[in-house]
């Protein structure tokens, strides 16, 4: 960090609380913003090029090693693309495990952000570990509503970090009725401690920034998305993943391994993620969900970044819901998968991992090997959509002291809870004042 | 009721030293010690910190890259100190078993004796297997965590 007469120069060369390595550097000149780079530095891993000549089997099993944090989103992409080659449907009991699994995993990521990462922020502490010392109670409930969402994790998947359960056309193992039920009760207090953490991000204050955002997400005609839906977004785009490449653009930046993303037809960024999903899904949400969420503050649809925690927050009590749900509606099914039979073919999908849609495009062969892939992870999607809030949020701030813009600056990547370590497949934050 | 002591192994089995962690502790598994439970785990903090509840002694086993020479063992007291920051390159995680013993700290959850055990790895390369080098080291490695163990336990 450095101050000149006329070069302000802020440096932070590792951004802490996100998921990876990157950094961020701004530049400000005479009192004004001059640059902006969200930097990627993480290696790239060049997991499209692992996956080529493998089995399409193997494809959830490779690809949920991209993340520790959502590995079900990528074994749930590519279970749909290959599915979608083989014209082969999963619905019924199948479809509800996979619907469950996605809620376990929803709860575990978000409720990390929530708590571990997020509220520190606004709560004026440098880190969870020194909100716990003064927000015990809160600390001690996010770790609780997060291991429960590891244990669905664990119980449909296999285990939580990188499952095993999962295969095209359904899972290895299903579990029975009984078990199910066991579940539930746990799930009921996870639900009781989700609502409580909507009454309490609700209480933090928020600073006052909006976009008028182009939200991009899946819709269901009767579902919150999660495995299934078409990408629409609130500028009138509606079409399947089949059509993703032609609206969407992945640009390389040299600041960045990870590659940005743009709508063609605009080059601008968008927003995908709990923001986009809320926005274009509020009247998907039960009834008593809506409630909630209009009591907590929210409007159908919320356009300042910084209350995406109360955003997530409503997901992770919707999750809870949805999985009870599952629990009490399900029956066994005959079989744990559905037969494939591989044919040379292209397969598209798109579900919601927690931080927004996540693209899988495959080419199989007629032996069904994996001839080409294409992985877009919402972090991705995000990355230029982060460094356009900072182009207009960090103005707001500029005449306060360096640790105070930092501060803030920090906060409002965080709002899009960026993965790095899925975007390259890592942050630092650099202010220049000049 | 839990037995008093919890050994865990910590790490990724595809990663080549990465897997010392869970090799060691399968090793000492087989050693079949009295009032001793040995699992391997992920290292997920939540559930970590759930694990170590009711627990008189807990070990940590997990490879290290720290540039030291391989092989070499870092002992510590985790009641006594955190973990090194230069433990933490290697994951790419923003919350890992560093923030989950401090948390469990901040939270006076942490066990009456909890140590940590870093064997400083060669290759972490993607591999199953362990590298020459720790592999011809594993059984010295082993004897001396045991008996480290053995002594802190009843100490």
């Amino acid at each position: 960090m450095s101050e000149g007469t006329k070069t302000r120069t802020i440096k932070v060369d590792y951004l802490a609380r996100v998921e990876g390595e990157g950094a961020m550097y701004l530049k400000i000149h005479e009192g004004k913003l001059e640059d902006v780079q969200l930097k990627i530095f993480e290696p790239p891993r060049f997991f499209e090029g692992i996956l080529r000549g493998r089995k399409f089997s193997e494809a959830p099993d490779i690809t949920a090693r991209i993340c520790g944090i959502c590995p079900v989103a990528y074994q749930m992409s590519a279970v749909h693309a290959m599915e979608d080659a083989f014209g082969v449907t999963v619905d019924g009991p199948l479809r509800e495990l996979r619907r469950l699994l996605y809620c376990g995993e929803w709860i575990s990521s978000h409720t990390l952000h929530i708590y571990m990462l997020h509220a520190p922020d606004f709560l004026g502490y440098e880190s969870a570990v020194h909100m716990a010392k003064d927000h015990r109670t809160e600390v001690e409930r996010g770790l609780q509503l997060k291991k429960t969402g590891g244990e669905i994790m664990s119980f449909i998947g296999g285990r939580e970090i990188h499952p095993v359960n999962v295969r095209v056309g359904g899972f290895y193992k299903v579990p029975t009725k009984r078990e199910m039920q066991n579940f539930r009760e746990k799930i009921e207090k996870a639900r009781d401690a989700a609502l409580k953490t909507v009454n309490w991000v609700s209480t933090f204050d928020f600073p006052d920034f909006e976009q008028d955002y182009t939200f991009v997400s899946l819709q269901h005609p009767n579902e919150y998305p999660m495995n299934e839906g078409r990408i629409v977004s609130n500028k009138g785009l509606d079409i399947t993943a089949a059509n993703y490449d032609d609206h969407f653009e992945e640009i390389h930046v040299e600041r960045s391994t990870a590659l940005h993303c743009v709508m063609k037809d605009s080059g601008q960024s968008y927003h995908v993620g709990p923001l986009a999903r809320y926005a274009l899904n509020f009247d998907r949400f039960p009834t008593d969900i809506q409630k909630i969420a209009k009591k907590a503050g929210l409007g159908k649809v919320e356009r300042n970044p910084f209350r995406s925690i109360i955003v997530r927050s409503i997901e992770v009590l919707y999750a809870c819901e949805e999985a009870l749900r599952i629990i009490d509606d399900y029956q066994e099914p005959v079989e744990p998968f559905v037969e494939i039979e591989p044919k040379a073919a292209m397969g598209y999908a798109a579900t919601e991992a927690p931080r927004g849609i996540l693209y899988h495009r495959y080419k199989i062969n007629e032996k069904g090997e994996i001839l080409d892939a294409d992985i877009i992870p919402p972090t991705s999607q995000n990355q230029k959509m982060i460094e356009d809030d900072l182009w207009k949020f960090v103005p707001q701030y500029i005449g306060k002291p360096d640790e105070t813009l930092q501060w803030h600056a920090e906060q409002a990547i965080r709002n899009y809870d960026p993965c790095i370590s899925c975007a390259t497949h890592f942050l630092k934050l650099d202010v220049e004042r000049s | 009721m839990n037995p008093k002591t919890l050994i865990i192994g910590i790490g990724n089995r595809f990663r080549g030293d990465d897997a010392l962690g869970c090799v060691l502790v399968d090793n000492i598994q087989t050693l079949c010690l009295p009032d001793v439970e040995v699992i391997t785990h992920s290292g997920e903090p939540a559930s970590l910190i759930d694990l170590w509840q009711s627990r008189k002694n807990v070990f940590l086993v997990d490879a290290v890259s720290s540039c030291a020479e391989p092989g070499t063992i870092h002992y510590i007291d985790l009641q006594e100190q955190g973990l090194p920051d230069n433990f933490r390159s290697y994951s790419t995680h923003a919350f890992g078993i560093a923030e989950a013993v401090e948390l469990a700290r901040a939270l006076n959850k942490l066990p009456p004796k909890i140590v940590f055990y870093g064997i400083e790895g060669k290759s972490f390369a993607a591999t199953e297997t362990l590298s020459p080098e720790m592999m011809a080291a594993l059984e010295d490695i082993k004897t001396l965590v045991v008996h480290n163990i053995k002594d802190t336990s009843n100490a």
